[in-house]
């Protein structure tokens, strides 16, 4: 199993790669040739990317989130799987390259630095604490798809007002959609982050003895929360709309990384395994 | 193959001769009539804004361009009308003008696809007349086909090349439901006719005209199904439009940036898109500048259509290919009937002064030799023919020249003596 392992590590970037090539081309050309081709392959690399994670669980005894290159692979595959189920759900095609690019970058990263880890600490092994820690880090990588469309929306706002009517014009979908794709990843990475703090809730006073409720990474994660939750709410009553949603959508990915890097990083807490 | 046509277009002369040419219904009709049987055995007749052209299998073998132009001239007199002003074609040569007129790249507006429904609908007068016959529906067939083609397999109708349209394409690049959205069209003349059409046909949810002359707005409104807003007070209501498009003739401003403004607050900044297609301005640009508001002018919808144009332009070489490989097609098939009863009748024609030689000789031979000799004959005719049956078979295959093998068709009949059903009729009738 270990050479199979081996070899979708380097696949893996190769797959992504490739999937991206699909649709950098349809972008720069018509957007037709490869229209169902791609979101094919785009499949396929998912799914051998997920068989890999489930390889790795299986051969090291744990699910891959106990170190930072585990977790850029899981990243990659959450932002692949995320687009995924946005181009399914709004058959929107045009898109691919600028949400693939990401996973390209973790992938790329984790493949080169990723470490064999036999011994890890044992709630590491915790399959509960797998669910939670992917279903945050899908609920994040929704963020950052979010994100990236709130940069499109900005990007073609700007072009229209200065009668620029060059690539990303033609073929970027309308404002409307950009939007909306923005606005769905958020409520997809709200939910998500939703379960992971719900399982972290319950779960998490029985696994850690030093548990507090006043831990940094908790604060920011609900904090994080609590943003996306108000702005969704703002936009469903009605209130907000069009740049307003996607600068909401850019700055609460922003607050949401700093707040992750300054609980992990900066901060001490129990919440901290690398 | 014998098909001639004769052409007036937007290449060859000004609009004002193309106008005095162009022919309605009733006149081509008319005209139909008169050249049917006397010059063509079939025929079509293509008569649009930008071009008239007549297509058709010549009854008489002398039958001259000249002539059908002298038709054209007796039954629509016009004025200035030149020689130059015609473009005539024969054989291949019409067939391929015919496709290019159907894939829309011999158009005014490059790869417009108004050209292609104009062909089918020639053809069908044509057939309601009576003047389309086996050959004509097989060269119709395949214009239909290169059309259909060059519209799915290339680029050559892809964006907006009209300014009007051109705003309906910016608009859509903002909004991506028009039926949950409302319009107001400020001017009825031609160009806001042109672009409330255009909205009603992407599925604007809720058209507004208004008109200083409340008649004209009322006349397009009901063409339309739209509702009329009276000029005087449409200030007042202009928050409740997402998109105002504006095309007056008017000297001065209509809509000034504190128009815009208020009407922005009252609409909570929602997006507000502002086409102004008329010249001089009706809108003040300043109201670019007021956030969620998307103003564009004549010159912005302009860029968008030249880029357009620029990008149908470039399609134009696989059109041609297209062209190319209908017109190989087409004539493959039309070769296959000139050449297929050729090579048959060669075979007999040298099958008869075979079995002809055998018959008069065979009693010179024993009855073992008699066999031999049938074969021997037999296998010195297929060695004869086989090299002129391969190079005529070429002919079907490759659907080379169709002039080029209906003479070596033709040289093979004569050096063979073998003459076509017809004509055999025609020297029986003699």
């Amino acid at each position: 199993m270990k050479a199979i392992i081996d070899s979708l590590n380097l696949l893996l970037p190769v797959f992504y790669l490739i999937t991206f090539g699909f649709y950098f081309y349809d972008f720069m050309k018509t957007g037709k040739r490869f229209a169902n081709s791609k979101r094919l392959f785009l499949f396929l690399t998912l799914l051998i990317h997920f068989c890999y994670l489930l390889f790795r669980t299986i051969y090291f005894d744990h699910p891959p989130i106990t170190n930072v290159f585990e977790i850029f692979t899981v990243l990659a595959f959450a932002v692949g799987f995320s687009y995924y189920i946005l181009e399914l759900v709004t058959d929107i095609r045009g898109t691919g390259p600028f949400i693939i690019i990401i996973s390209i970058f973790f992938q790329l990263i984790s493949t080169s630095f990723i470490p064999d880890v036999f011994q890890v600490k044992e709630v590491l092994r915790n399959h509960l604490l797998g669910v939670h820690v992917f279903s945050a880090l899908t609920g994040y990588s929704a963020f950052a798809i979010s994100c990236v469309y709130g940069f499109l929306y900005l990007i073609l706002y700007k072009q229209i007002k200065l009668n620029k009517f060059g690539l990303i014009f033609d073929r970027l979908p309308s404002l409307d959609v950009l939007e909306r794709l923005s606005f769905i990843s958020a409520i997809i990475g709200f939910f998500l982050l939703s379960i992971a703090i719900f399982i972290g809730i319950i779960w998490l006073p029985k696994a850690f003895p030093k548990f507090s409720y006043v831990d940094p990474k908790l604060i920011g994660t609900f904090l994080v929360w609590l943003l996306y939750g108000f702005g969704i709410l703002s936009k469903v009553v009605g209130k907000w709309q069009g740049k307003k949603v996607v600068v909401f959508s850019i700055l609460g990915f922003v607050i949401a990384i700093l707040s992750t890097i300054m609980s992990n990083f900066l901060a001490q807490s129990f919440h901290s395994f690398y | 193959m014998n098909i001639i046509a004769i052409s007036i277009n937007h290449n060859t002369a000004p609009v004002e001769v193309r106008e005095a040419v162009y022919l309605n219904n009733e006149e081509i009709k008319n005209l139909t009539h008169s050249i049917k049987n006397s010059f063509f055995s079939e025929g079509l007749i293509v008569t649009t804004c930008n071009r008239t052209e007549i297509y058709g299998i010549p009854a008489n073998q002398n039958l001259s361009h000249q002539e059908i132009q002298n038709a054209l001239l007796n039954f629509k007199s016009v004025t200035g009308l030149k020689p130059e002003h015609f473009q005539y074609f024969s054989s291949a040569n019409a067939i391929k003008h015919l496709f290019s007129v159907a894939t829309g790249i011999d158009s005014l507006l490059i790869g417009d696809n108004q050209i292609f429904k104009q062909v089918k609908d020639s053809f069908q007068t044509a057939e309601d007349l009576n003047f389309t016959g086996f050959l004509m529906k097989r060269i119709f067939d395949s214009a239909v086909k290169a059309g259909r083609r060059a519209i799915s397999e290339t680029g050559i109708s892809e964006g907006a090349v009209t300014v009007s349209y051109a705003a309906v394409q910016l608009i859509e690049k903002i909004f991506s439901n028009l039926s949950k959205k409302s319009a107001l069209v400020i001017g009825a003349g031609e160009t806001g006719e042109i672009a409330a059409k255009h909205l009603r046909e992407r599925g604007i949810g809720n058209l507004t005209i208004t008109n200083r002359t409340y008649e004209r707005a009322e006349k397009l409104a009901e063409n339309l199904s739209a509702k009329i807003l009276p000029f005087g007070n449409f200030k007042d209501s202009l928050h409740e439009f997402d998109i105002v498009l504006s095309a007056t003739s008017s000297d001065s401003l209509i809509l000034t940036k504190a128009d815009v403004h208020a009407a922005m607050k009252k609409r909570n900044y929602n997006s507000l898109v502002l086409m102004d297609i008329a010249i001089p301005r009706d809108i003040d640009p300043e109201a670019k500048s007021i956030d969620y508001v998307f103003y564009n002018d004549i010159d912005s919808l302009n860029i968008i259509v030249q880029q357009n144009l620029t990008k149908r332009k470039e399609e134009i070489p696989k059109v041609e290919k297209i062209i190319e490989e209908e017109l190989n097609s087409f004539l493959s098939w039309f070769n296959s009937l000139e050449v297929a009863p050729t090579i048959k009748n060669l075979r007999d024609y040298f099958e008869a002064i075979r079995l002809e030689e055998v018959e008069k000789n065979k009693n010179r031979f024993s009855s073992e030799d008699q066999e031999k000799l049938e074969i021997i004959t037999k296998r010195i005719i297929n060695k004869i023919l086989h090299h002129p049956t391969v190079e005529l078979k070429k002919y079907t295959e490759s659907g080379a020249n169709s002039d080029e093998a209906a003479q070596k068709v033709s040289i093979v009949r004569e050096l063979f003596g073998m003459i076509k059903d017809d004509e055999k009729e025609d020297e029986r009738e003699k």
